[in-house]
């Protein structure tokens, strides 16, 4: 096998460079702007650490768009039990941060090792599924690939960090989507886990929002009543199997597809409302409808809001936002990023920063194609899909169509390990850009 | 080696992903465009809304003023107000903290949590739970704050009354609008928070006292503090003043001549219908209507028997008794329906149908004329003019024309329009017919007849005025409450002309005249500052030695006197006193003390000097 090394620098991806640097730009600016009170003074030196972050970031991300990703093929399986090591003990070990142990480090130096493991779990499924592409429409092969992705996900709901915990999800389905799983697998983990949400959160929908019981929900919160519900759920999956086994016919097949989603997703929401704190929960059903608690959980979904909205078409100018500056928005520095940048820069702003997301998620599709190996492929799909999810789980949450879960917006949130877990993983985009011809 | 190109992803499903990616783009872009090009102005207004504190700026409410326009009846004092923004108060626990308030300054937390309650309105609107506060009762509470979330104050204009219950009857007092008051003004610019005038000028001319209330807007972070230096302001715009036609001296003067018995006096001035003083007994101090206890003091008063909110000059009625005889004489004189020289002999005793009526003095007294009827006060001869020399319509008519029988009009709401008893009015409110008894009872001002002190007093003011009737009232002026510049004066307005001729009420004076140098009054009204006419009313109530005692009066009295000189004065004391026949009595002080520009002190010692002694006091 022969080395060719890219002919100029100016070979690697500069659309996807030039993004990530005005979007660090940008950034740092809206860092800068949501530490300045509405007196005028420079309340928060957050930007400062950021522009370092930021600078070091790059560097690491340009080290590894030069090395030969086949590296990281190499080491996906260390650096995935390695951050399995941490993150089991991060829950021990960890700083306490808001009533939650995200945090690893010793002194001002800490990382979320929560962030890292993305990366890790990208590189270790996109190993996973290239060594099986040929039983990769296997239910083995799907299950097992679950299984690796439930690791980091149970270990940092044990954190606890719901909004993380869920980036791992879409990594997965996208990275088996692409590495060959049958799309009915797929489907039914996803509806799955929707079923779950939707059954965990209907019991405190219900309370909260109707002010009333409502049947379907004591049937998920009444132990008799769910009882009964899951025998007959349980009579009627047997009756589908019996169908399918004689007949042959697709639509039992569909039917035991469907009860049996239902049947296990009701039990399991049984499980996670019990290990949920209540506050989380709450987050769900005030994304549902804000003023069932304005001044609680469901402050932070309007004051985002009214922010957004009143930054109008060109946005009330830099620094002069006033609902970010009289602090009316929660960690306006890294959830909220977006709605100070809403406010100020206006629609336009919005618009710039979906293009800068759109190139670099554009950019990933085109790299995903020309791909070298299966390998490569993958790996920049997972990293896709870690930047859509973010992407769209952020930004929905500052108009009030997404739960807030308190994910960051990659490149532009503060934060050291998000800024260096989304550079690195441009880092391993531009990298198999770099190296496509190579064999 | 050749570079040899192999698509390792399914590009199907990478077609997939990049439509759905490409459609959260356009959802979410339309979704910005949405809310921040097409409703912006929603977010826009609600982003002020949370971050906008308004609070009021007060309007002074325009002062008070006498005549003199030197010193004011009802002034302004700062004072504050404790407010409380609902949404800063901790969650929870807001009746906590209010009741904590309430005690800091030892209010009844019931009912301060009451008011609290109705009349809390926005999130953000301040409401208001204590006021009346002094500088350092407030500095108590500014120390503390901390242990108040979400509590403030504002400064409040706070009314005062500086001669507290002198004029209290005319001037009245303000209090916070009532619910049901509010529902009546709302549409009037009030609000839950106003302070509105409950009685007298105060209540009358509120609208022109209140001023228009400015506004402050201030911006405030998401902690409360306030955000910048800039605040917009909506400046007040004050109230007028009002100067009253009231004599504040000789208003006093005419208080301490009533003293402490339950009645009512009046004195006007008949060519233009000022009222120059107007007491009533008993009164209140509405300056104890501010503070704590205040309500308590309003309910203690309000239930009070000897009703001291009523204003009785105005608000009640009562039997005009012999003073009513003006009126039969002025109908014998118009009507011609006696010869006025001729005598008629009292015995005593008037029989008339089965029944037989007495006059006050048992044996009579003898032979009377019109002029000797009045001046003695002889009720043998207005029954025999009453039964047999008018009808029952003229002297009804006569009573009109002289303003009994219908609000006079003054500026002062409640008045009570007394009682002119006719026979339709007999038959349909008391279901009875009316009989000949009812006609003796009305020829003496007594029976179903009721008038009010200041019905008397326009009564005296349209003979002295030669017939012409104009509506009393108490505001002279309205003024600049800056520039002191007059901007409305009270033009006098004529309501009546009684269309007596000028010879019919030249002998009515000429007769009121005779009460004092031959008749009733003889020995009461000892003035020998002006002449005085007038005439003196025992009213029967039906109790043994108690009886209401009127004198109604006007001074000077002569035909080469200018109308505008002259005064008319009604002083009624009621029966419910011991019987002092004190109302001739008050009305020799007051008018020895107007003219001769005496306090009542001075007024008493000048009289007990001479030449007549002041023999009852």
């Amino acid at each position: 096998m022969r080395k060719i090394q890219s002919r100029s620098i100016f070979e690697i991806d500069l659309y996807i460079v030039i993004s990530a640097l005005v979007l660090l730009v940008i950034g740092i600016l809206f860092i800068f702007s949501s530490g300045v009170t509405a007196t005028g003074q420079i309340a928060s030196r957050e930007y400062l650490r950021q522009i370092i972050w930021a600078t070091t970031g790059l560097i690491i991300m340009l080290s590894v768009t030069f090395l030969d990703y086949r590296l990281f093929y190499r080491l996906a399986i260390i650096f995935f039990v390695v951050t399995t090591i941490v993150l089991l003990f991060t829950p021990v070990l960890g700083r306490s941060v808001h009533g939650a142990r995200r945090w690893l480090g010793i002194g001002q130096l800490g990382a979320q090792p929560s962030e890292f493991a993305k990366l890790s779990l990208i590189l270790f499924l996109a190993r996973f599924y290239s060594n099986r592409w040929k039983d990769a429409r296997s239910l083995k092969v799907f299950l097992t690939a679950l299984a690796i992705t439930a690791v980091p996900i149970l270990l940092v709901l044990a954190q606890p960090d719901l909004g993380t915990a869920m980036v791992y999800f879409p990594i997965f389905l996208l990275i088996a989507l692409f590495g060959g799983s049958r799309p009915a697998h797929i489907l039914y983990v996803t509806c799955f886990v929707l079923a779950l949400v939707i059954f965990t959160v209907l019991p405190f929908w219900a309370e909260h929002l109707t002010q009333r019981s409502l049947p379907f929900a004591l049937v998920l919160t009444d132990r008799s009543a769910m009882n009964m519900l899951i025998t007959g759920l349980v009579v009627a999956l047997v009756l589908a199997a019996l169908g399918l086994f004689f007949t042959r016919r697709r639509l039992f097949g569909w039917l035991l597809y469907g009860i049996s989603i239902v049947t296990a997703a009701i039990p399991a929401a049984h499980i996670v409302r019990m290990v949920l704190r209540d506050y989380q929960i709450m987050r769900l059903v005030v994304f549902l409808n804000p003023y069932v608690d304005p001044r609680g959980a469901g402050w932070n979904i309007i004051q985002s809001m009214t922010a957004v909205g009143s930054g109008g078409l060109a946005g009330k100018g830099f620094l002069q936002g006033t609902h970010s500056h009289y602090q009316y928005l929660p960690a306006q520095s890294t959830d909220f990023i977006f709605s100070i940048l809403a406010e100020e820069w206006g629609f336009l702003g919005v618009v710039l920063v979906f293009i800068l997301f759109g190139i670099i998620l554009g950019r990933s599709f085109y790299v995903m194609i020309l791909a070298r190996d299966r390998f490569a492929g993958l790996a920049v799909a997972g990293v896709a899909a870690m930047y859509l999810f973010h992407f769209v789980v952020n930004v929905g949450m500052t108009i009030g169509m997404m739960p807030i879960t308190g994910l960051p917006l990659l490149l532009l949130s503060f934060g050291g390990s998000s800024v260096w877990t989304g550079l690195i993983g441009l880092g391993i985009v531009m990298s198999v850009y770099q190296h496509r011809y190579q064999y | 080696m050749s570079i040899q190109k192999q698509q390792h992803i399914d590009s199907k499903r990478l077609l997939i992903l990049a439509s759905m990616t490409a459609a959260v783009f356009v959802l979410y872009s339309w979704r910005f465009f949405q809310m921040q090009v097409l409703e912006g102005y929603i977010y826009q207004d609600r982003a002020q809304e949370t971050a906008q504190r308004s609070e009021p700026v007060f309007a002074q409410r325009g002062q008070i003023f006498d005549r003199f326009y030197d010193e004011p009846l009802a002034t302004n004092r700062n004072s504050f107000t404790i407010t409380v923004i609902p949404a800063d108060l901790p969650q929870g626990r807001q009746e906590e903290v209010i009741t904590a308030v309430a005690e800091l300054f030892n209010r009844d937390p019931a009912f301060v949590l009451d008011r609290y309650r109705t009349t809390a309105r926005g999130r953000f609107q301040p409401v208001e739970i204590v006021g009346n506060l002094s500088l350092r009762e407030i500095t108590a509470l500014a120390e503390n704050i901390q242990s108040f979330p979400g509590v403030s104050w504002y400064s409040k204009p706070e009314r005062v009354y500086p001669f507290g219950e002198l004029t209290a009857n005319l001037v009245g007092y303000v209090g916070d609008i009532t619910t049901q008051e509010l529902q009546v003004l709302f549409n009037e610019g009030y609000t839950a928070t106003a302070v509105i005038g409950k009685i007298g000028a105060e209540q009358q001319y509120d609208q022109v006292l209140r001023g228009t209330d400015g506004r402050r807007f201030r911006l405030f972070d998401a902690q409360g503090r306030r955000v910048g230096d800039d605040e917009r302001i909506i400046p007040p715009v004050q109230g007028s003043n009002l100067v009253l036609t009231i004599d504040r001296s000789l208003q006093k003067l005419a208080q301490e001549a009533l003293g402490p018995r339950i009645g009512s006096v009046v004195v006007m001035r008949p060519y233009n219908g000022e009222i120059l003083a107007m007491v009533t007994y008993p009164r209140f101090d509405p300056n104890r209507f501010i503070g704590p206890g205040s309500s308590v003091e309003v309910q203690r008063l309000s239930r009070d028997q000897r009703s001291p909110f009523l204003n009785r000059p105005v608000q009640s009625s009562a039997s005009p008794a012999s003073t009513f005889k003006i009126v039969m004489s002025t109908a014998v004189l118009e009507e011609k329906a006696f010869p006025v020289e001729e005598e008629i002999n009292c015995t005593g005793q008037f029989p008339y149908g089965n029944r037989v009526f007495n006059d006050w003095l048992e044996y009579g007294h003898g032979p009377v004329n019109l002029a000797s009827a009045l001046a003695q006060s002889c009720n043998i001869y207005y029954y025999t003019m009453g039964t047999s020399r008018l009808t029952v319509d003229q002297i009804i008519d006569h009573s009109y024309r002289l303003g009994l029988g219908s609000p006079t009009g003054i500026d002062i709401s409640g008045e009570s329009s007394g009682l002119v008893p006719s026979p339709a009015w007999k038959e349909q409110f008391r279901n009875a017919r009316w009989v000949g008894g009812d006609t003796v009872n009305l020829s003496i001002g007594q029976g179903f007849l009721q008038v009010t002190p200041l019905q008397m007093a326009v009564m005296v003011s349209t003979i002295v005025n030669n017939g012409i009737t104009y509506r009393p009232h108490i505001l002279r002026e309205t003024r600049d409450p800056v520039t002191g510049n007059v901007i409305t004066r009270t033009q006098p307005e004529v309501i009546r002309d009684a269309e007596l001729s000028g010879g019919t009420l030249r002998d009515i004076r000429a007769h009121m005249r005779k009460v004092i140098t031959d008749g009733t009054a003889r020995v009461v009204i000892t003035t020998n500052s002006v002449d005085v006419a007038g005439k003196t009313g025992t009213g029967q109530i039906g109790v043994e030695e108690h009886y209401h005692s009127w004198f109604v009066a006007y001074a000077p009295h002569g035909e080469n006197v200018p109308v505008e000189d002259t005064i008319a004065v009604v002083v009624m004391v009621d029966a419910v006193n011991e019987w002092e026949w004190w109302a001739p009595k008050a009305a020799n002080i007051i008018i020895h003390g107007y003219f001769r520009g005496l306090d009542y002190e001075e007024t008493v010692i000048d009289l007990r000097r001479g030449p007549r002694p002041l023999w009852y006091m």
